[in-house]
């Protein structure tokens, strides 16, 4: 199974600071929410750079959009929830969403449902780590650090981060 | 009529082999016991192969097969809700056959008020049409059964030979109207057969107090109320002189309290102890389960074991199926409202083999004793209008065979038994003749 | 968690099923918070109220937190005439299953009906209080109550006084807790507190053994003087002997115990007047978390799963 490793996820994170950096100026105030899991865990990293990189008016929050699904009746079991962690008002505010992984486009959706009901964002960006082709909604992302395509690419994708699983790695 | 010679069987009480006799013409005293007690009307018993077969009789070869007087049952109800009467007493008679018993006490309910001359003689008609066992009718105690008013006693003992009342399911809460009657009817014989209990304290209970009613929130039955009922009716019959029936008595003190009484000799008193009380506890109510919905409740382990004892030494003169039929449906309600009781005839001996003799709690002379002899001698049902002898029929019980409760083997026409889907031990052949 | 139709009992629940209702509650009370108090979970489903017994704080309780999930509620009021005719239960299951409904909310008065209409319809039963049985709802809400207080249930010392024999409250709630790691002690008339032997849980005899026993929480249950036909006790002793009176106040603030009531309060009998204004007297808490408590419950429910 190919991986894609702790080194390049990190090379990957600055790159993707990088293109948040040159497309929003820096005395903005920009929201990264990150999708529980992993999602968030990666909008906090993006805020760790992009602080550093002086975006001193970023914040930083976690839904969770399980209640948000299309799919509750497809499953006998319910998705546990997590705990959703939007401490800023998102109203008139650009926003960035933040996924490990977009393939069928339906956490999206769900994502942006969910984050309509917090309040009223500027506009909405979707931002993810790993993107698989297999859309099945016409939502793509505005920017993805690695892309998986080709035959048989990223049938199975894990995304382990070390704040939720104890390593980086990306197994594909 | 035929004689019926019985070989090789084996004599349940003793477990001697032996050759019986029955010759329905002769009038023998009985040369078979049941520990001390003797068992009417057999015509002859020699050890096994030493039996003259007398000419044109009917031979029955019971090799391996336990010979014992067949059962007496004195509590049955066998009213099933929503049934025509005929089948009611068609079916609890199959039933009673299938599960060794000949003949039982069939306790009044509402659609069979013995309050009155006609009800009996219908019932009577009935029960010889349709009944393949012997059916004796308890009569009212209360009109109607309704506590407050006495039923003609006269009427319906020296006219249509009842020897045992009771009220069925209820309770005289009227002291002044049983005091009374007991008064009238002590000079008449009669039994009075009463469940004893004090209702104020029981009204709106479903279960032992016990973790079982903790745990499902079900209003507690203090025992107390059936033991100073005990204690009441005990008072009141020596007080009248009246015969007493305890029936159901279902606690440990409840035993010691009757067993104080008959050592006093101051009370005519005999009691009685349903089989299910014997056999299962709250424990088995588990999560509702209707079945085991019963009045009085099912107790502690060590009420149990207390009945069993007060069997063995003859305190509790006999064991009873308290027989009730319920309707699946009525069954399938929530245990509140669905109706206590459980069927017990199909099953009666082949039950008290598998649970009580077989693991070896009670042994074959203490059955045919609690189950057959004594019952029989309460209601003695053999002394008829015309003063006919003893005749307490045989069965032949073959404890190899064994069998699943099913719907098959249930006649009695309902399912509320917890012996359904269990294997029980023991084929029996009732009647033999 | 694993599929599952109804609620009938804690004792039912696995100790997952327990942690993921309550993790989940927690999620469900952030909603209260964000501008749209709603998600669209149950959008579509219904949800139906079969309260034999009156209950309108446990009714609407149930009614707000479907709605919340957005799902469809029906109010079905059995008619008092057709109770008291002695309809059967099937009779209503019957009317209800041909309703096509998700989810149906009972409370009656008699042990075991929730059981009963669980076992025949498809649909998934909530136990909103069955006699003297189960209040299961309600043990979540004080468990989720009594974690959010104190970070934790594990290690906390619950004393449950009052009429404990004829309360489902008690009967779930310490269940719920002892599940949670928590110790729980019984208090009450001698007529209502059922032997430890029964319920395996410790009976103090009066307040200065609960004062002894050091409980951090002081659970008070509601006189129900309405439930019992006889009374178990004389009522003029009710609050001088067990109710927390403004001299117990005092001492149950000198030590910070926290103070809870399952609703509604009966004021001068349970509690004093001053009780209510208590910093660390969580019976409002209670009600909020009651909602996020049944949201929780609602959502992980699967109507015609095999319980």
């Amino acid at each position: 199974m190919p991986e894609i490793e702790k080194g390049e996820i990190d090379h990957a994170l600055e790159k993707w600071a990088e293109h948040i950096a040159s497309s929003h100026a820096r005395e903005e105030t920009l929201g990264l929410v990150g999708l529980v899991s992993h999602g968030d865990v990666l909008a906090q990293r993006l805020t760790r750079i992009l602080r550093e990189k002086g975006f001193r008016k970023i914040q930083c929050g976690a839904i969770d959009v399980t209640l948000y699904r299309d799919d509750i009746d497809l499953r006998q079991a319910r998705l546990a929830l997590r705990s959703s962690d939007l401490p800023f008002s998102t109203d008139g505010m650009p926003l960035i969403l933040v996924d490990d992984v977009v393939q069928s486009g339906r956490t999206a959706r769900a994502a942006l449902d969910a984050i309509f009901e917090y309040g009223r964002p500027e506009r909405v960006e979707l931002h993810c780590l790993v993107e698989r082709e297999g859309r099945q909604l016409p939502i793509h992302p505005d920017y993805a650090a690695f892309r998986l395509t080709g035959e048989g690419a990223g049938d199975t994708v894990r995304v382990l981060l070390t704040e939720e699983d104890g390593k980086d790695i990306i197994e594909y | 009529m035929t004689k019926t010679c019985i070989t090789r069987a084996i004599w349940a009480p003793d477990g001697q082999e032996c050759d019986v006799c029955i010759d329905p013409a002769v009038d023998a005293p009985s040369t078979l016991f049941a520990g001390d007690i003797p068992v009417p009307g057999v015509a002859q018993v020699t050890p096994a192969g030493e039996m003259k077969i007398p000419a044109q009789s009917r031979v029955i070869d019971a090799a391996g097969k336990l010979l014992l007087p067949a059962l007496y049952d004195l509590h049955t109800c066998i009213e099933i809700p929503g049934r025509s009467k005929r089948e009611c007493i068609m079916r609890a008679g199959e039933a009673a056959v299938r599960g060794g018993v000949w003949g039982m006490l069939v306790l009044p309910s509402p659609a069979f008020c013995f309050d009155n001359g006609a009800a009996l003689d219908s019932f009577r008609e009935a029960a010889e049409a349709r009944s393949v066992a012997e059916m004796m009718p308890a009569g009212c105690i209360s009109l109607g059964m309704r506590g407050n008013e006495q039923a003609p006693y006269n009427t319906l003992s020296t006219m249509r030979g009842v020897r045992i009342l009771s009220d069925g399911e209820s309770f005289p809460t009227n002291l002044l109207m049983l005091y009374r009657a007991m008064q009238y009817a002590a000079d008449l014989e009669l039994i009075f057969a009463v469940r004893a209990d004090v209702p104020a304290l029981t009204t709106h209970t479903y279960a032992h107090p016990s973790s079982t009613a903790y745990k499902l929130g079900l209003h507690p039955c203090p025992p107390c109320a059936e033991e100073i009922g005990t204690e009441t009716l005990l008072r009141l019959a020596e007080a009248t002189g009246a015969r007493l029936h305890l029936q159901l008595v279902s606690t440990a003190e409840s035993v010691r309290i009757i067993r104080r009484a008959k050592e006093s000799g101051r009370v005519k008193v005999t009691a009685e102890v349903a089989l299910h009380h014997l056999l299962y506890t709250h424990e088995n109510i588990g999560n509702y389960d209707t079945v085991y919905k019963t009045v009085p409740p099912l107790r502690d382990k060590g009420d149990c074991e207390a009945l069993l004892e007060g069997v063995k030494d003859g305190t509790i003169d006999c064991i009873v199926s308290a027989h009730t039929p319920c309707t699946p449906f009525s069954k399938k309600q929530d245990f509140i409202s669905a109706p206590a009781g459980m069927v017990g005839l199909d099953t009666m001996l082949p039950t008290l083999y598998t649970k009580l003799v077989k693991p070896g709690l009670l042994s074959w002379t203490e059955l045919v004793q609690a189950c057959c002899l004594r019952p029989a001698a309460i209601a003695s049902p053999w002394e008829d209008e015309e003063g006919g002898r003893a005749t307490a029929p045989l069965l032949l019980f073959d404890p190899e065979e064994e069998f699943v409760v099913d719907e098959a083997s249930l006649a009695c026409g309902t399912l509320n038994t917890p012996l359904l889907g269990e294997k029980l031990y023991g084929k029996v052949t009732l009647p033999l003749h | 968690m694993k599929p599952r139709k109804d609620l009938i009992t804690i004792e039912s629940l696995s100790d997952e099923d327990i942690r993921t209702i309550l993790e989940s509650a927690v999620s469900m009370k952030e909603i209260f918070t964000k501008s749209v108090k709603k998600v669209p979970v149950l959008r579509g489903k219904s949800v139906l109220t079969l309260f034999y017994e009156p209950s309108t704080r446990t009714r609407s309780s149930f009614e707000v937190a479907a709605h919340r999930l957005s799902a469809d509620v029906t109010t079905f009021t059995p008619s008092t005439s057709s109770v008291v005719k002695g309809e059967s239960v099937h009779d209503t299951i019957d009317t209800l299953m041909s309703m096509k409904m998700d989810y149906i909310i009972v409370r009656h008065k008699n042990s075991g009906i929730p059981a009963v209409i669980a076992r025949h319809c498809n649909a998934s039963v909530i136990n909103a209080g069955d006699g003297a049985h189960a209040h299961p709802s309600q043990a979540f809400l004080d468990a989720f109550t009594i974690r959010e207080h104190f970070g934790a249930v594990e290690g906390r010392r619950v004393v449950i006084i009052g009429d404990i024999l004829h309360s489902r409250v008690a009967r779930s709630t310490s269940c719920i807790l002892r599940r949670l790691g928590a110790q729980v002690a019984f208090m009450g008339p001698r007529s209502l507190v059922p032997q430890m032997r029964y319920t395996g849980i410790e009976c103090l005899a009066d307040w200065d053994a609960v004062f002894t026993w050091k409980p951090d929480v002081i659970y008070l249950l509601r006189v129900q003087n309405e439930r019992i036909e006889n009374p178990f006790f004389p009522a003029a002793d009710y609050h001088h002997a067990f109710g927390v009176t403004e001299q117990r106040l005092r001492r149950i603030e000198d030590e910070g115990m926290a103070v809870m009531h399952p609703g509604p309060v009966n004021r001068g009998v349970e509690l004093c007047d001053a009780a209510m204004e208590y910093k660390n007297c969580l019976v409002c808490n209670q009600v909020e978390n009651g909602i996020a408590a049944r949201m929780s419950i609602l959502y992980h429910l699967t109507p015609g799963t095999l319980s």
